[in-house]
């Protein structure tokens, strides 16, 4: 693969909070190539969203600390750029849409106007030509009846409408990155569809590189090209979708697969990992599956196990599994 | 320029009958604003259509009882009480408008302040604790004595004895808002600091901070009343309805009628401001959770 628009290498972020620095996220490194989609799928509480908002450095700068890692983008190290080069790279470089439909668009203003500032910053266009930019981005997004709705407010629309508007702010300046938090959990299965495509056919009409984050494999098998499975704040496994689904390697992408109800078996009861997630204040020295592994060995509660090549493409973070594939293959 | 004035024209236009009709729907904030509307109209016309002067004295016609000639009846001068009552409202009504505006305009600012910059969050809340702990009044008098009396330290010594709970609430509504998605997707789109507050930021904070300003505003009247009547606000022969009713006092038992009628009309005006609160609440609120 050629240079990477965006990679993140051992990026490890720590909160404070009334007990002390916790771990959010521990040495995540992924790369994002140019035009790529890659999936984030982890449970609540892995890291997903502290790793998507740590490339926008949007954690509150008091509470958090970064005490390793760097957020390459084309060049620019994002953990280090200033306010304003940053400000230059969010919005125009890389975009974000989020979960929460409701919230995220401010009660206050009319859709024209929540567009059209993005519009007017970055592109520096007038309100005129801004707002038959906003009609167009709105047909875009298939809202029908587009320049009646740019002056509704936020409340006179349904969830899945709003998350059109989002991506339709988003997409405002032609991102190369769009991080999607979750596009697709707040919203009704049909609406979610509508919006994958959506999403998907944007992708290509604009050649933007997408992360995706999601706790929904059905999402990722359908949209990602790339995996990187999280659990407790860690990268477990990273793998091109039709791997990862074919042969997971690691334990706790096994018991996630496992635990898809299926639709062509009969029924059967679902598979479940025994126990929960470990919170990030929860000190667990070695692997952090450890505890729910069925796989487990000595070594594995010693040290945290590092990330080892199953294929060219595809790499774990559990020694044990990855050396029985290699007897395996030999 | 041009751009502005089409959006505000795009804007406004569907909005503003459907807000109207709402408006007058509510029955609270019809009576709250004629009855504002009513005194506010009566404090600014009086001077202009009557030539009657509230310090006027006739000596011979002291203590008259309400009459068709005196409707709320002369004082101890014999003033006319009724043109006292509406010259009066000028100054009570002032007060209360400049304490809201000069209040509400600070504990914004500082509210919001606290809310976004965390660092700033302990010294300015520490202070406003430290306001608050006196009682509102006390620190007024306080406040007011040191100015020296006049209108304008009244309204400075009202304002300041205010700030502390709009500071509250503003930075209450401000931390709500601070973490709504719609503030960190305008972080996102590379919005400043000072874009993000007065775009985002405060208008979503300013429902609550209306409706309490509705109720600063009278309060602010029945303050500057007591400081009136307690000698540190506005001095006679001004006539404002706290310092009437503080002249009243020392005939109270023989002429109620000076002291009974500046009373109703601080009752009124009270009364018809928490009116006018009640109803912005109602019918902000509605608005903002969506739907008609």
């Amino acid at each position: 693969m050629n240079q990477p628009l965006l990679s993140i290498r051992n990026l490890t972020v720590e909160f404070h909070t009334d007990s002390g620095w916790i771990q959010a996220i521990d040495d995540v490194s992924l790369d994002v190539g140019e035009g790529e989609c890659v999936g984030i799928v982890g449970e609540s509480g892995s890291g997903k969203s502290v790793t998507a908002l740590s490339i926008l450095r949007l954690h509150d700068p008091v509470t958090t600390r970064l005490p390793s890692g760097a957020i390459d983008y084309r060049g620019t190290d994002l953990l280090r750029a200033r306010g304003s080069a940053l400000r230059k790279i969010r919005g125009r470089e890389i975009a974000m849409i989020f979960q929460d439909p409701m919230s995220s668009l401010n009660p206050v203003l009319t859709i024209a106007d929540q567009i059209s500032e993005t519009l007017r910053r970055h592109q520096g266009l007038d309100g005129a030509t801004a707002r038959k930019r906003v009609v167009e981005l709105l047909s875009l997004v298939r809202i029908p009846d587009a320049s009646r709705r740019a002056d509704d407010y936020p409340h006179r629309l349904s969830g899945g409408m709003r998350q059109r508007v989002m991506i339709a702010m988003a997409i405002a300046c032609r991102p190369r990155l769009l991080i999607a938090d979750e596009p697709t959990t707040a919203l009704d299965v049909t609406v979610q569809a509508q919006v994958l495509d959506l999403l998907r056919e944007l992708r290509r009409e604009l050649g933007m590189s997408v992360i995706l984050i999601t706790h929904d494999l059905g999402v990722i098998a359908e949209f990602a090209e790339r995996v990187a499975v999280m659990y407790a704040g860690r990268v477990v496994e990273q793998a091109p979708v039709g791997a990862l689904f074919r042969q997971p390697v690691h334990p706790y992408t096994r018991g996630l697969i496992d635990a898809v109800p299926g639709l062509d078996s009969e029924a059967r009861r679902l598979t479940m990992i025994p126990g929960r997630i470990p919170g990030p204040q929860e000190m667990i020295p070695g692997c952090r599956f450890g505890p729910r592994c069925a796989w487990v060995q000595e070594d594995c509660r010693k040290a945290p196990p590092p990330m080892q090549p199953v294929s060219d493409r595809q790499s774990a973070r559990c020694p044990p599994r990855v050396a029985a594939l290699d007897v395996c293959d030999a | 320029m041009s751009d502005i004035a089409g959006r505000t024209n795009v804007v406004i236009a569907p909005r503003v009958p459907r807000v109207l009709r709402r408006l007058l729907q509510h029955r609270a904030f019809v009576i709250g604003f004629s009855i504002v509307m009513l005194l506010t109209l009566a404090a600014v016309l009086t001077p202009l259509v009557s030539s009657a002067d509230p310090t006027a004295m006739k000596v011979r016609l002291r203590f008259r009882p309400p009459s068709s000639a005196f409707w709320f009846g002369t004082d101890q001068f014999g003033r006319d009480v009724f043109i006292r009552v509406l010259y009066g409202a000028r100054v009570s009504l002032f007060v209360g408008f400049a304490v809201c505006v000069v209040s509400g305009l600070c504990s914004a600012a500082l509210g919001v302040i606290a809310a976004q910059f965390r660092r700033l969050d302990g010294p300015i809340m520490r202070l406003m604790d430290a306001l608050m702990s006196f009682p509102a009044i006390l620190l007024a008098l306080g406040i007011a004595a040191a100015l020296g009396p006049s209108v304008s330290s009244v309204v400075a010594a009202l304002s300041v004895a205010y700030i502390p709970a709009g500071v509250r609430i503003v930075r209450a509504a401000g931390l709500t808002v601070r973490e709504m998605d719609y503030v960190k997707s305008a972080q996102i789109s590379g919005a400043s600091s000072l874009r993000i507050i007065t775009r985002h930021i405060l208008p979503n904070c300013f429902s609550p901070l209306l409706v309490h300003l509705t109720f600063i505003f009278a309060y602010a009247m029945l303050a500057e009343a007591a400081l009136s009547f307690l000698g540190v606000g506005i001095q006679p022969p001004i006539a404002s309805w706290g310092n009437i009713i503080a002249e009243g006092r020392d005939y109270a038992t023989e002429a109620w009628w000076i002291m009974l009628f500046p009373g109703i009309a601080i009752s009124l005006a009270a009364l018809s401001l928490n009116l006018l609160g009640d109803a912005f609440g109602d019918l902000l609120d509605p608005r903002l959770k969506g739907g008609e």
